[in-house]
């Protein structure tokens, strides 16, 4: 039974094999790419900033900080200020809230027999559109990170704008998604209170709770975490055993023969990314509590990535009381980039999850470069032997459509998968 | 009230017109108008297997990135499915640089990438018989403006003046560097244009093309608040058959001049007119705008 996966940023076909009315295996495939690796070759460094966020129009900035990262560590001694790394930071964030917004509402709402929101989604997520713009020129596809820091200045009236967007983003949140206070959510450590609200989220978890889901769409329990910054922890974790020790060179990348996307895995093992694996990392009180009870399932993790919205807002506005305004948003770096030849490596964490950008530079020319985005560990289409996380995921249900809901609840991101 | 019914394909793309048109800040109110029989994100009526297998009816194609024919959608190569609507529909909007012109991905996984109608300035006769009835919105994404006031201009059967590369002169007879906020910069040639300042234009040393790039970024303005410009960033000329050139955030020059002068100015003038407005020394030019 093949089925064709749509409104993912692009499409991908699932085919169901069945043995005894159970999903068996199913082999996922993309089926175009757009070679954004190969673009990059023989280019100029800098290039690069302006090319990597058209991997993604959905997450493109995530694709921009990476770069960024990945050239920045080409050098030895780099300096950034606190001010641009802040600000950068705040920038990523804004756009992980815009993207769980977008997926919640367009994408998660429909599964649940849900009309689609398409203004709730567009509401939320156009001011956080506008928060980045203030500082990177517009959303989507700005190249406002450079090599040295950032290109904006910022003043005192721009912080009131953010600030401004942020409490609106709150509002917004906190009336039509979790019906209570922000800061009351953030400490909520009980999946049954999250239950009792009027909110959008509680009417999603009562559906799970009624329909027996709670257990639906569990995987290996293997979480990892690359990006790290003040908020993220980056680590691994297999059930509730955290290493934080993750050298780039057990990352693996693979062609599949089947499909445009890659296969990536960690000591050859295939590891979840995203939300969820975030909230394990940093031991998210209510996240715990969903993982206790119902393990890697669609519960925690559609709990986890709405849980983020509140997170990432709340942190964002503290980051935003540290900005110095007197420090420089941009030191040129004492080497211009076309003298410098090394390898560098770049990752964060996008809304997905761990996103890793890899560059070799021959006098700041693009002599190598490799992508390695968040679906294509969450995507990965291994075998029947080693299943890839959202294939293990979908093995023994009935019904396909279901299976589509697990699948979605990734937060598939086709153009991303294939680039 | 009727509303048209819009088909949006997306051919080879990043899908950045799709969430730039979300940033549309009176989507209701362009929902009450237009429906789409097929949408990359938003829910519609038909699959997208229904679009290729059935024939829906559908008042405007929009197609988003550029086009090969190798490249398929649902199995069907996506230049058949473009025809088939583009025999029915009023008008094809090719939606961003990419269907515009080709775009980014030229070089990459496919072979023959163009944009529908143009191969970057060359025109292309792959749908030369719907040719009369093509509009370019391009940028890289578009703006989200641009394309829905093209959509409405559409509805009410207005007769859009269009450029030489089919694109509305309301938006595109502009050019990028026409608003920006560093314009006296750049008038009195003062380029100590440094990143992370208000101060400064990009255009001698940084590689913006803003003066020589057709668009309204700094007149309408990106999420309604900012400009790469304004905000410190060169303009990349997105919005051009040429995008992307390469060394984007250097200036070439010959013997010190840049090698693309301001739209319509030619090189004699351009220096006469340097040199006097070198003349001048404005203090408030050399200085910080606001800390001091």
């Amino acid at each position: 039974m093949i089925k064709l996966i749509e409104k993912i940023e692009g499409e991908a076909t699932l085919d169901f094999n069945f043995k005894d009315e159970k999903i068996e295996f199913v082999d996922i495939k993309f089926n175009s790419t757009r070679g954004i690796e190969n673009i990059l070759k023989g280019k100029n460094a800098l290039d690069a900033l302006v090319i990597n966020p058209r991997v993604c129009g959905i997450c493109g900035h995530a694709h921009l900080i990476a770069t960024v990262k990945a050239l920045e560590s080409c050098y030895d001694d780099l300096k950034i200020s606190k001010k641009a790394e802040i600000i950068r930071e705040l920038t990523l964030n804004f756009e992980l809230i815009h993207n769980h917004f977008k997926w919640f509402y367009l994408t998660l709402f429909p599964l649940f027999g849900f009309k689609q929101e398409v203004l709730k989604a567009s509401y939320a997520s156009q001011i956080m559109g506008k928060a980045i713009a203030t500082f990177g020129g517009q959303y989507p596809h700005t190249s406002y990170a450079i090599v040295g820091g950032v290109v904006c200045e910022v003043t005192s009236m721009d912080i009131v704008k953010i600030n401004s967007y942020i409490d609106e983003t709150i509002k917004f949140f906190e009336r039509n998604v979790i019906d209570v206070d922000v800061e009351k959510f953030i400490l909520c450590d009980n999946v049954e209170m999250a239950l009792k609200s009027k909110g959008d989220l509680a009417k999603i978890l009562q559906i799970i709770y009624e329909k027996e889901w709670v257990e639906l769409g569990k995987s290996y329990d293997r979480f990892i975490v690359f990006g790290k910054n003040s908020y993220f922890k980056s680590g691994k974790s297999h059930k509730t055993r955290i290493s934080k020790n993750l050298p780039y060179e057990y990352v693996k990348e693979e062609q599949n023969k089947s499909s445009f996307a890659k296969n990536v895995s960690f000591k050859d093992k295939y590891y979840e990314v995203g939300p969820l694996s975030r909230a394990m990392l940093k031991r998210i009180p209510l996240i715990k509590d969903a993982h206790r009870r119902y393990g890697d399932s669609i519960l925690s993790r559609i709990l986890a990535r709405v849980c983020e919205i509140a997170q990432l807002l709340n942190h964002s506005k503290s980051l935003l009381k540290e900005l110095d305004l007197s420090e420089a948003s941009y030191i040129e770096p004492q080497i211009d980039i076309s003298k410098v030849s090394a390898s560098g490596v770049g990752a964060v964490e996008a809304a997905r999850g761990s996103l890793i950008h890899k560059v070799s530079l021959e006098e700041g020319i693009i002599k190598n470069y490799e992508i390695i985005t968040p679906t294509q560990w969450n995507l990965a289409g291994g075998s029947r032997e080693n299943q890839g996380i959202s294939q293990k995921a979908m093995v023994g249900l009935k019904d396909e459509k279901i299976a589509e809901l697990v699948f979605k609840t990734f937060d598939v991101c086709s153009v991303c998968t294939t680039h | 009230m009727k509303k048209l019914k819009v088909l949006w394909l997306s051919a080879l793309s990043c899908n950045g017109n799709t969430h730039a048109f979300f940033n549309y800040p009176n989507l209701e109110y362009f929902l009450e108008n237009f429906e789409f029989i097929y949408h990359p994100v938003i829910d519609s009526e038909y699959s997208l297997e229904d679009i290729v297998s059935k024939e829906i009816q559908c008042d405007i194609l929009l197609v988003e990135g550029s086009v090969s024919k190798e490249f398929t959608r649902a199995d069907v190569p996506i230049l058949k499915i473009i025809k088939k609507y583009a025999k029915k529909v009023r008008k094809i909007v090719s939606v961003g640089t990419c269907a515009s012109y080709g775009g980014i991905f030229k070089n990459g996984a496919y072979k023959d990438v163009t944009g529908l109608f143009f191969d970057e300035e060359k025109e292309i006769d792959i749908l030369q018989e719907f040719r009369y009835k093509a509009i370019n919105i391009s940028g890289c994404p578009v703006h989200p403006d641009i394309l829905v006031n093209t959509l409405f201009a559409i509805k009410q059967e207005l007769k859009l003046k269009l450029d030489n590369l089919l694109r509305p002169k309301e938006y595109y007879a502009y050019s990028i560097h026409n608003g920006c906020t560093r314009n006296e910069y750049f008038e009195y040639k003062v380029d100590n244009h440094k990143f992370g300042e208000l101060e400064g234009c990009m255009f001698y040393e940084h590689g913006c093309q803003a003066p020589f790039t057709h668009g309204s970024c700094n007149k309408i303005l990106w999420n309604e608040v900012n400009s790469k410009t304004r905000a410190g960033l060169p303009c990349m000329g997105c919005t051009e058959p040429s995008f992307p050139r390469e060394n984007l955030f250097s200036t070439k020059k010959n013997m010190g001049i840049p090698q693309e002068l301001p739209l319509g100015v030619n090189k004699r003038t351009y220096l006469t007119l340097a040199g006097i407005t070198k003349a001048f020394t404005i203090e408030r030019l050399q200085k910080k705008l606001i800390d001091d």
